[in-house]
Formats: C-alpha cells, structure tokens, sequence
C-alpha cells in the first residue's frame, strides 16, 4: 500500500470554482495512484456532491459567509472525498434513489446526482455535527485487478480521512 | 479551464445543429439551456447537438438534454447528439441515457437520422 496523497480545499460556494474541485481530484488520483481508468467516474462523483452542497445546503445563496471544504486523499488502494459545508443540513443518502425512466419521461433534470454518485463511489455516509457542519464522505476502493504494481511515490502525506 | 461556448447553424430541412465546446456542468449548463430555449421559442424543434468538444459532462449538463428530448418529442422533434466523446458517452451510460438517445458518430448519419 502506497502512502496517501491529500489535498484541502477551501472553496466559495460559486459553481465557477467547480473546476478546481475536479482538478483536485485529478491530481490527488494521479499522484496517489489510484487506478486512473476511474478518474473520469470519481471527478463526477466529487463534483455533483459538491454541487448539491451549492443547491441545497447554500441555495445557491451568494450572499454571507459560504464556503466549502473539500478534502481528497488517495492511494492505490482507495479515495477518499469529505466534503464540509456549513449550511442547512441536507442528508443525499437519505434521498430514495431516482427512479430514471421517470425521470426522462417527465424531462426532469434535477435529482440525477446523487444517483450517480451511488452508483459510483463504493460507501457514501453523511454526519451533521453538533457544531453546524455537514459532511458527506465517499468511498472508492480499487479493484486488486486494477491496481498499479509499481509502487508509489508520496508527494504528501496526511491524516487519514 | 476551456471556455465554454455555443454555436448555432441552420442546415436544411429545417436542422438546428448546434455546437457545444468546454466543460458542461453546474456553472454552464443554463447555457445551453437558454440556446435550447430560444431554439424551440422559434419553433425549432429538429435539432442536432455537436459533443465532439465537449470533455465533461454532469448531471447538471445531462439533465439539459433530458428536458430537450421531452420537449422535441412532445412536438414532434427530435434530438440527436453527435460525436460525444467517451468521457460524455460514460455519463450517459451511467444515466442509461445511451438507449434513450439518438447518438451518432458523424454528421452525415445525423442529418439522416432525422
């Protein structure tokens, strides 16, 4: 097992900083050697979590204090992404899972995130804490099969998440 | 971060093709929306969407075309998406959206499919 890579951000909650989630996590898999064919399936996993933190734990409010913290952490067994928001609790495992051909029939395009989210990420646990704050946690394990054999090297190590 | 941007032509027959560049997601999905929106506030409902510059798609970015296809087909349209890269195709097999689609590879084949 190779030594994690973390990453912390700490981002307003304006969808324009989405960009610098997924690169995050772009980074974190790369340099922790997570296998990289999950690369595209983890950075929409991260980014719509992150998203229903816009949409219902800010609103999409621009307006006081409202920022994001995202922490990534990877090795080339698993990922990890917390995410932290200080808004209204919103529980995404609590959500029944969207039924699809429902969904497009009636062209409804909100509720598709957190479906995608489950069926990407291996575990996904949501806490509020008593001091105010949301945190929605991902799991992703790598299949033995797809790891990396190589070994890797540790750009920065961490905390476990 | 590539920009995100719009293009529309008119081809014949009365096809909209519509060309999307850059990332589809939270921040630019009302984009295309409102391209969409003012296509169909004209009538247009044969309409063609051009993916082959289009990296990253979400949810936000998929739903845009589930309300499309729900539209076009309720007036007798249709959507078409074309040349959408694996990165996009892997979201919309996620979705089970692949069946649901009118997905083609080049332009010829979806000017035809109309």
């Amino acid at each position: 097992m190779s030594e994690p890579v973390r990453r912390e951000l700490t981002i307003p909650n304006e969808t324009q900083y989405l960009a610098a989630v997924r690169e995050g996590v772009r980074e974190v898999v790369t340099l922790g050697r997570f296998p990289e064919k999950e690369l595209n399936k983890l950075t929409l996993a991260v980014d719509e979590a992150v998203t229903n933190v816009m949409e219902h734990a800010y609103e999409y409010d621009l307006e006081g204090e409202m920022h994001i913290q995202v922490v990534l952490e990877a090795n080339d067994t698993q990922f990890v992404a917390c995410i932290r928001d200080w808004g209204k609790a919103f529980d995404p495992t609590a959500v029944p899972t969207p039924d699809l051909t429902r969904h497009v029939a009636e062209g409804r395009r909100h509720g598709l995130g957190i479906f995608l989210i489950r069926q990407i990420m291996d575990e996904v646990s949501y806490r509020s804490t008593p001091e105010g704050c949301n945190e929605l946690r991902l799991l992703k394990r790598a299949k033995a099969s797809e790891r990396d054999v190589r070994g890797a090297v540790a750009v920065r190590g961490g905390r476990g998440l | 971060m590539p920009d995100f941007s719009i293009s529309r032509e008119t081809l014949p027959n009365d096809i909209e093709l519509v060309k999307v560049s850059g990332f589809l997601d939270a921040h630019t999905f009302e984009q295309l929306e409102e391209a969409l929106n003012e296509l169909f506030s004209q009538g247009r409902y044969r309409i063609i969407v051009d993916l082959t510059n289009v990296d990253y798609i979400s949810s936000a970015g998929a739903g845009v075309f589930i309300a499309a296809l729900s539209e076009t087909q309720e007036k007798g349209g249709q959507i078409v998406l074309l040349n959408p890269t694996k990165g996009v195709l892997d979201v919309f097999d996620l979705l089970g959206l692949t069946q649901i689609f009118s997905v083609v590879k080049d332009r010829q084949e979806a000017v035809a499919a109309f």
